[in-house]
């Protein structure tokens, strides 16, 4: 009885140290992450015939790694993108070890691309790595013409390279099997450029298409994002046309509102407020949202309304 | 009557040494015969050649030169093997089986029908004393029971040869007096029993004839009552009522007597004298005979005679 | 060679091996292993199912060859070693019915020890099957309780059938201990074979050459019952593949086997 009381006691000493310790040195705590093979035939050769689990084991390691290394990027400083992309260098050798081992690791492929492209502090904002990842994945899986796909998703949305785009999707639209809407994909892309309609679809198209909860949920929030840059654009038009109208600065949206312009205070799709940068008269998301920072496009208004 | 072993210049080399393998001799030459129906004793030191030879016969060694024939064919000979029984030295078998389970391995090896496996088995196990323990696994028994088993399975099939090495090792006093009685029983039966052993008692107790190996060498075999030195050295005569002058009358004769316990004297009598006159000499004077038995050379005392002859003969030769 | 004999030589050896402590420990193990994969599949981000497949065939692989090692090599080196071979070998059976029985009762229980994994593991894919949603049923390339992945596990069994002949091969005439590492080395060797083969690439027109290709031919080519990655993506396998690997298996172990044959027939049991 005394012995099982002693064996708690350590335990339970050993657990409150272990807390302890995390708590007051996160940075001494957290191990570096090291990738020891990068060379992805060499892991398949030590691998013997278990290649495809182990593949298996970097894809949970590659999503363990890019979820932390996320949250990290957020919480140190969200918007601070001259932090550069360092917190994700693992990201593309992890999926790369990962599709040497299983070149038919499908998710790993499109998951990858996606998230190699984000920029930062979503993402490492690798478009390049992403397209050498797809074209791997379609060299191993000719068939596949979702990777060519997602490769024209990459030039439009991270490249902005529209013609690059189109010419992707036409490819894609080559492969047996590819949707009927690919070729109109390729005529839209030519038509409107890298804007963000096109950007809209595309995002709308891999929601509707998803065939897996956190991709629908990440181009859920992409759309959720553009709704948001979509009404920033609109409120910095109305600040702007204000302004000019009465000849004052307008630091909050009460005027607006007492006017009934607007219904009420805008907020983005969880209720984090928009704000209006006093000095040129941009509406932006509060820094704290969720989908801050918003992404640019080349037809977003930038600095200042004409009139300042 | 066709000897139900038969070996003639029997060797066995091994090579000893992994670098540079040397032979060594561990049988020469050994020549011997076992008529059917004998209790036969093979006894020696350790490492004389008594398993070697076993092992020959059971071919579980090839032997380097020389031929045994069991039954009349060779060593070997699947047919040979339905009719002997073999019980190694320090049996194993398998942990997972029960006795039962082992027996009835065993008998469908000699393709008894699974019912008249059961039976032996059964009746096996009750004459060995494990009848209570026969569905337990074999890992739990005992070095005495699994002693047991392994003379039970070497009875499995009614073997006309039974070989037998260090039968009663492992064996309580009770044990060793059942397997005495076995070993009786059988030869009662006309089964001819090889036996090896380090125990000259059992030897003297069971065997027909004996043959004392040593360094790999055959040093004596025959009868014991014939051996070189197994003979009679005298008489012991046990009487009770003892008169002081009845005593006196014998010392006189250089008979010597010992007091063994209160009234009762033992009588060491010389070779030539005769013990009957001496009985009657006793009775008439008022004593009671108690017992007559005859005093040999003891086999322990031949053996050792014979193996340090022998390794003296080694030692020689060195 | 009585087949009688053999069979009642194999159901021996498969009833003692069926109770042994160290088989049990690990059928148990890999069990755990399959049963867990479900939990493990939860932090795959989506692709459980794939982890579920990959892990029940590499827990049934890598089981098996240790079980295969093990148990064989207790079966023939052990009882060499502690002798209990010497009963055996006095009653009416040919050493090579002997050899032949033990070789067929660890194929047995192998067999066994398979076909238990593999429907604890489809017990769990179909639990699967049952608990995930529709829409993401629809993402997987092959459904969960898939029948063609047992072609994979047949594979996995010719391939453990041949490592068993390895283990009483050496068992005929090395301890135990060094049986179970020759067996081993050879089974990851065997998996390297491939590369012997191109090696006359990189060597050159040198005697090496020959020497490597022997090798290939020689060691046991483990690789080619690797189906796996094929059955967990859905892709087909031909039946003509499973049939030539099958008959290599099979020609393999016999050759095993008969030169096991030889070897413990001329030995003797010191």
């Amino acid at each position: 009885m005394r012995l099982a009381a002693l064996i708690c006691t350590g335990l339970a000493a050993s657990i409150s140290f272990q807390t302890a310790r995390d708590r007051w040195y996160p940075e001494i705590a957290s191990p570096v992450d090291e990738l020891y093979f990068t060379n992805g035939a060499a892991v398949g050769r030590m691998a013997l015939s278990y290649r495809s689990l182990l593949a298996d084991i970097y894809w949970i390691r590659a999503v363990q790694y890019f979820g932390s290394t996320r949250i990290e990027a957020r919480n140190r400083g969200a918007g601070d993108r001259s932090s550069g992309s360092s917190g994700y260098d693992l990201l593309y050798p992890l999926l790369d070890v990962t599709t040497s081992l299983d070149p038919s690791f499908n998710i790993a492929y499109r998951f990858g691309s996606i998230f190699l492209a984000e920029e930062y502090p979503m993402g490492p904002g690798r478009p390049e790595d992403a397209i050498k990842l797809l074209d791997k994945g379609f060299a191993a899986n000719p068939h596949k013409w979702q990777y060519l796909y997602d490769k024209a998703f990459v030039y439009s949305w991270a490249i902005h390279d529209s013609a690059q785009a189109a010419h992707w999707f036409n490819e894609a639209a080559k492969v047996p099997g590819s949707p009927e809407w690919m070729p109109g994909m390729a005529a839209f892309m030519l038509e409107q450029g890298g804007d963000r309609r096109s950007a809209r679809l595309m995002w709308r198209q891999i929601h509707d298409s998803a065939e897996h909860e956190y991709v629908r949920d990440n181009a859920a929030f992409h759309l959720a994002q553009l709704d948001a840059a979509d009404a920033a654009n609109e409120l910095t038009a109305l600040v702007h046309r204000y302004e000019a109208e009465t000849g004052s600065r307008l630091t909050s949206f009460d005027p607006l509102v007492a006017r009934g312009i607007l219904p009420g205070a805008p907020a983005d799709a969880d209720g984090a407020p928009f704000v209006i940068d006093s000095a040129t008269g941009r509406v932006d998301l509060d820094k704290r949202s969720r989908y801050y920072p918003l992404p640019q496009f080349p037809d977003t208004p930038a600095q200042g309304a004409p009139s300042r | 009557m066709a000897p139900a072993i038969d070996i003639e210049g029997l060797t066995k080399d091994y090579k000893v040494g992994f670098w540079r393998p040397r032979p060594y001799r561990a049988l020469d030459g050994l020549t011997l015969q076992v008529t059917p129906g004998e209790v036969f004793g093979f006894l020696g030191p350790n490492g004389a050649g008594k398993t070697t030879t076993l092992k020959l016969l059971l071919q579980l060694v090839f032997p380097t030169a020389g031929r045994a024939e069991i039954l009349g064919r060779p060593v070997g000979d699947l047919e040979a093997r339905r009719r002997i029984g073999y019980l190694p030295e320090n049996p194993y078998f398998y942990d997972n089986l029960s006795a039962e389970e082992l027996l009835q391995y065993f008998g469908s090896l000699f393709g008894y029908s699974s019912s008249d496996r059961r039976a032996r088995a059964s009746r096996l196990l009750d004459r060995v004393g494990l009848g209570a323990e026969r569905r337990m696994q074999l890992r739990k028994y005992s070095k005495g029971m699994i002693q047991r088993v392994g003379i039970a399975q070497a009875l499995l099939n009614d073997p006309e040869v039974l070989f037998l090495d260090e039968p009663m090792s492992g064996l309580d006093p009770l044990g060793r007096r059942d397997i005495r009685a076995l070993i009786l029983e059988l030869r009662d039966r006309g089964t001819t029993v090889f036996f090896s052993s380090h125990i000259l008692s059992d030897a003297e107790a069971l065997c027909s004839r004996v043959a004392i190996v040593a360094g790999g060498r055959l040093a004596t075999m025959g009868r014991l009552a014939e051996m070189a030195g197994y003979e009679l050295r005298g008489w012991e005569v046990v009487v009770t009522g003892l008169g002081a002058d009845a005593a006196a009358r014998l010392a006189a004769r250089g008979i010597r007597a010992t007091a063994v316990s209160e009234g009762r004297y033992a009588l060491e009598l010389p070779k030539d004298a005769r013990p009957e006159s001496v009985v009657s000499d006793l009775a008439a004077s008022g004593a009671s005979l108690v017992s007559v038995a005859p005093l040999h050379t003891t086999l322990e005392e031949i053996f050792v005679q014979h193996v340090a002859k022998t390794s003296s003969a080694r030692q020689g030769a060195l | 060679m009585s087949l009688r004999t053999i069979q009642h030589i194999a159901l021996a050896v498969f009833r003692e091996s069926v109770r042994d402590r160290v088989l049990y420990n690990l059928v148990g193990f890999a069990l755990l292993v399959i049963g867990t994969s479900y939990l493990i599949g939860q932090i795959s981000a989506g692709e459980d199912v794939k982890i579920i497949k990959d892990l029940g065939l590499a827990a049934m692989s890598i089981f098996g060859v240790f079980i295969a090692i093990f148990i064989g090599i207790g079966l023939v080196s052990k009882e060499v070693e502690r002798r209990s071979i010497y009963s055996l070998i006095a009653k009416p059976v040919r050493r090579s019915e002997l050899v032949a029985g033990k070789f067929a009762g660890l194929v047995l229980t192998i067999a066994i020890n398979l076909a238990v994994m593999a429907a604890v593991w489809y017990g769990v894919l179909g639990l699967m099957a049952l608990v995930e949603p529709e829409s993401f049923k629809k993402a997987w390339e092959a459904p969960a309780t898939d029948p063609r992945m047992l072609i994979a596990v047949y594979l996995i069994f010719v391939q453990l059938a041949v490592v068993v002949a390895l283990a009483t091969f050496f068992s005929t005439f090395a301890g135990p201990m060094l049986s179970a590492v020759f067996t081993f080395a050879l089974y990851v060797a065997g998996h390297f074979s491939a590369d012997l083969k191109h090696f006359d690439v990189v060597v050159g027109n040198s005697p090496v050459r020959y020497i490597t290709g022997a090798l290939y031919y020689l060691l046991p080519n483990m690789a080619m019952f690797d189906v796996k990655n094929a059955v967990v993506h859905g892709q087909p396998v031909p039946f003509g593949y499973v049939i030539t690997a099958t008959l290599y298996g099979a020609t393999f172990s016999l050759a095993l086997i008969v030169a096991s044959v030889w070897i413990f027939s001329r030995r003797d049991f010191k």
